[in-house]
């Protein structure tokens, strides 16, 4: 026979344990929901959500202050999307010093929105991504990754490069420079400072940028990209209608939560966003360490050039 | 020789006309630091009467001078001393005129430089830069009150080279277009280019203007600084390059991180800013100074609403008999700067081997001699 007081006792728990969870799952805006679990002898303590009120320490001016270095750790910069482990080129020399790792997506949804025709780009870019023609023209980004060239990285590729940036915050101004390739972008913080254009001037690698804050975030504005970056080594790529929206958002003295809105028209179907974040470098006098790269890449770009041996 | 460039005459007598006789370039003389005062100490007292009033030192939040936005280090004044002007430290205003007068005019005859036969010589890799807004008159250029950038030893010239130094720069070609390949003196002055690292650190892209020390380049010399509680950021318009300086008192790193534009650490005396750089790179060293032991000292000092005072130690033991110091005048520009992406459409490094190949065919029956790509000897 049923038992009423049991099957009560029952709904009465499990409506508890609901209770339970839609109370302390309570996500924090632009972040994945921390899970918490209840205690039990022998398991790991619930993950720790931060402090959903965290205000960063101050500027002078009064700004959540951004400064330092910092550094993502997702693999994005081999692959945006999902991906497992691959050896690297030249297997037979580079062995596991080469190899990439694996890893987690960083995009929203999990796949790009990509029109069917630059889907196709997409394949054909990855197929050559070691091609390297460098000829005395714009041709010789026509194919190859950026990155192994050592050009600069774009954005929002420079943020998930596995190399520290380092922001410096003016008043003005907000500098970010980049330790691979010593990539720079200035962040135009002053919406009222004429002798600023509204709109790049020229396009470039790494965008013109305009900054605010909204709250404890800082909302990046980029466009006037040239259409020469990549996303990461599997050949997503941009047009020159890219825009970029990235979000910076402080969470605890070592974290940044980070996001970036991928629009360009040419290429997608839609909006798609990126999310990962950034952990704060904490060595004591830490600082960045010149990546140049130039001159690890002279055989590689001019070597078609070269004295022939033997002439 | 015709003007091809529709500017005329009368043009160029307002372009002086609009900088030499504003009150800004005599009052900009007069307001030099205290160790600096102008020989015509009569234009001076006018030009503290006609100043609209008295400049008080712009500084940040926490007190520290601001020295924050554009700059240029371009000038007209040489480097070392002409003889001419023996200890003098300053020039006359009516040779200040006469100096920047010339150099405006060299950029109206042709090339950054100013020699006359540059646009003429369909053999010269240089062109005129005017046309393409790069002369130093369409880039903020100012007249200085100096005979010279270098200031001590007091008579503007760099110091003897220890005879160490005299060995190991003996024929050395190491420099903007060359690597240093160790082929001697029948080399200075060609490229030459079998493959890509005999070239130099600014033709490939390596390293170009970041500094330090600051000096004035033809071109592309716009800075750009930004201070935060901490740090100050230096960058510079040709490559985009840029250095960050902590303040915060930590020691160099080991000479086992050297880094292209080496490794600075930044203190305020007072309101000047000083900049200690070492751990250097030896590909890349101010006039191919020993990168162990070299020190470059910065001094930068807000001495007016449009001029920092910018003055540079270079402190080698192992190459100069003494230290020795110059003094760049920064003065303002509008910003902002724009990009400079070097390496990534970089056609100097192809068109130089390029070169050497052709030398290389035509040279084939001839006697050997170097052969490569002639630097312009301008």
């Amino acid at each position: 026979m049923r038992n009423r007081f049991r099957d009560v006792a029952i709904a009465g728990a499990t409506a508890a344990v609901a209770v339970f969870l839609l109370v302390a799952v309570r996500p924090v805006a632009g972040q994945a929901p921390a899970v918490a679990r209840p205690q039990t002898a022998g398991q790991a303590p619930a993950t720790v959500q931060f402090p959903a009120n965290y205000k960063a320490p101050r500027t002078a001016d009064g700004k959540p202050d951004l400064s330092g270095i910092w550094e993502a750790m997702v693999t994005a910069d081999i692959d945006v999307q999902d991906h497992d482990a691959q050896p690297g080129p030249h297997a037979d020399i580079m062995g596991a010093y080469g190899a990439w790792p694996g890893g987690q997506g960083i995009v929203e949804g999990g796949e790009i929105p990509y029109k069917p025709e630059a889907l196709a780009q997409k394949k054909a870019n990855a197929d050559k991504r070691m091609v390297v023609n460098i000829t005395p023209d714009s041709q010789r980004h026509d194919t190859g990754d950026p990155e192994l060239k050592c050009y600069l990285a774009g954005v929002p590729r420079s943020n998930y490069l596995p190399f520290p940036f380092q922001i410096i915050q003016g008043t003005e101004h907000i500098m970010m420079s980049y330790e691979f390739a010593r990539g720079l972008r200035t962040i135009y913080m002053n919406e009222n400072d004429k002798n600023i254009p509204k709109e790049a001037p020229a396009d470039s690698w790494m965008g013109w940028s305009r900054g605010h804050f909204e709250g404890e975030t800082l909302v990046v504005d980029s466009a006037g990209f040239l259409p020469y970056t990549w996303f990461d080594r599997a050949g997503d790529y941009h047009s020159d209608s890219l825009h970029v929206v990235e979000r910076y958002t402080p969470v605890s003295p070592y974290h940044m939560m980070y996001e970036a809105t991928i629009d360009d028209p040419q290429v997608f179907t839609r909006p798609w966003k990126m999310s990962f974040p950034l952990y704060r470098r904490m060595e004591k006098n830490v600082q960045l360490v010149d990546f140049n790269c130039v001159e690890f890449v002279l055989d590689m770009l001019y070597d078609q050039y070269s004295k022939k041996p033997g002439k | 020789m015709s003007n091809r460039f529709g500017v005329t005459s009368s043009a160029l007598g307002i372009v002086l006309a609009t900088v030499l006789f504003t009150p800004a370039f005599v009052a900009a003389q007069a307001q030099s630091g205290a160790a600096t005062k102008p020989a015509d100490t009569k234009t001076a007292a006018k030009a503290d009467t006609k100043a609209a009033k008295p400049w008080t030192m712009p500084r940040l939040p926490d007190g520290r001078p601001d020295l924050q936005g554009y700059w240029t280090s371009i000038s007209y004044t040489p480097f070392e001393r002409p003889a001419k002007y023996g200890n003098r430290e300053f020039l006359t205003e009516k040779e200040a005129q006469d100096v920047f007068n010339e150099g405006v005019k060299s950029s109206f005859d042709g090339g950054a430089s100013g020699a006359a036969d540059a646009v003429d010589d369909p053999n010269s890799a240089d062109f005129d830069f005017k046309t393409y807004g790069l002369s130093p008159w369409q880039n903020g250029v100012k007249p200085n009150m100096r005979t010279s950038m270098v200031v001590d030893p007091p008579d503007g010239r760099i110091p003897p080279l220890t005879p160490e130094a005299k060995v190991r720069l003996k024929g050395k070609t190491q420099g903007y277009f060359t690597a240093d390949t160790g082929l001697g003196e029948a080399w200075n002055g060609v490229v030459h280019a079998d493959h890509a690292q005999d070239l130099g650190v600014g033709v490939t892209c390596t390293a170009l203007h970041g500094g330090p020390p600051i000096t004035s380049g033809g071109y592309n010399s716009g800075l750009f600084i930004v201070q935060s509680a901490g740090y100050v950021i230096i960058e510079t318009e040709y490559g985009t390059e840029n250095r960050i300086i902590p303040l915060d008192g930590r020691p160099h790193p080991s000479a086992n991180i050297r880094q292209w534009h080496g490794d600075g650490r930044g203190h305020w005396e007072g309101d000047t800013l000083v900049v200690e750089t070492t751990n250097f790179r030896p590909e890349n060293t101010f006039r191919n100074a020993n990168a162990d032991t070299l020190k470059i000292t910065e001094y930068f000092t807000r001495t007016a609403a449009d001029k920092i005072e910018y003055k540079f130690t270079i402190d080698d033991p192992s190459t100069w008999t003494k230290p020795w110091s110059a003094v760049v005048p920064l003065t303002p520009i509008k910003g902002p700067l724009w990009e400079y992406a070097c390496s990534e459409s970089n056609n100097d490094a192809i068109q130089i081997l390029v070169g050497a190949r052709n030398a290389e065919k035509a040279a084939a029956d001839k006697p050997k001699g170097p052969v490569g790509v002639p630097i312009s000897q301008r």
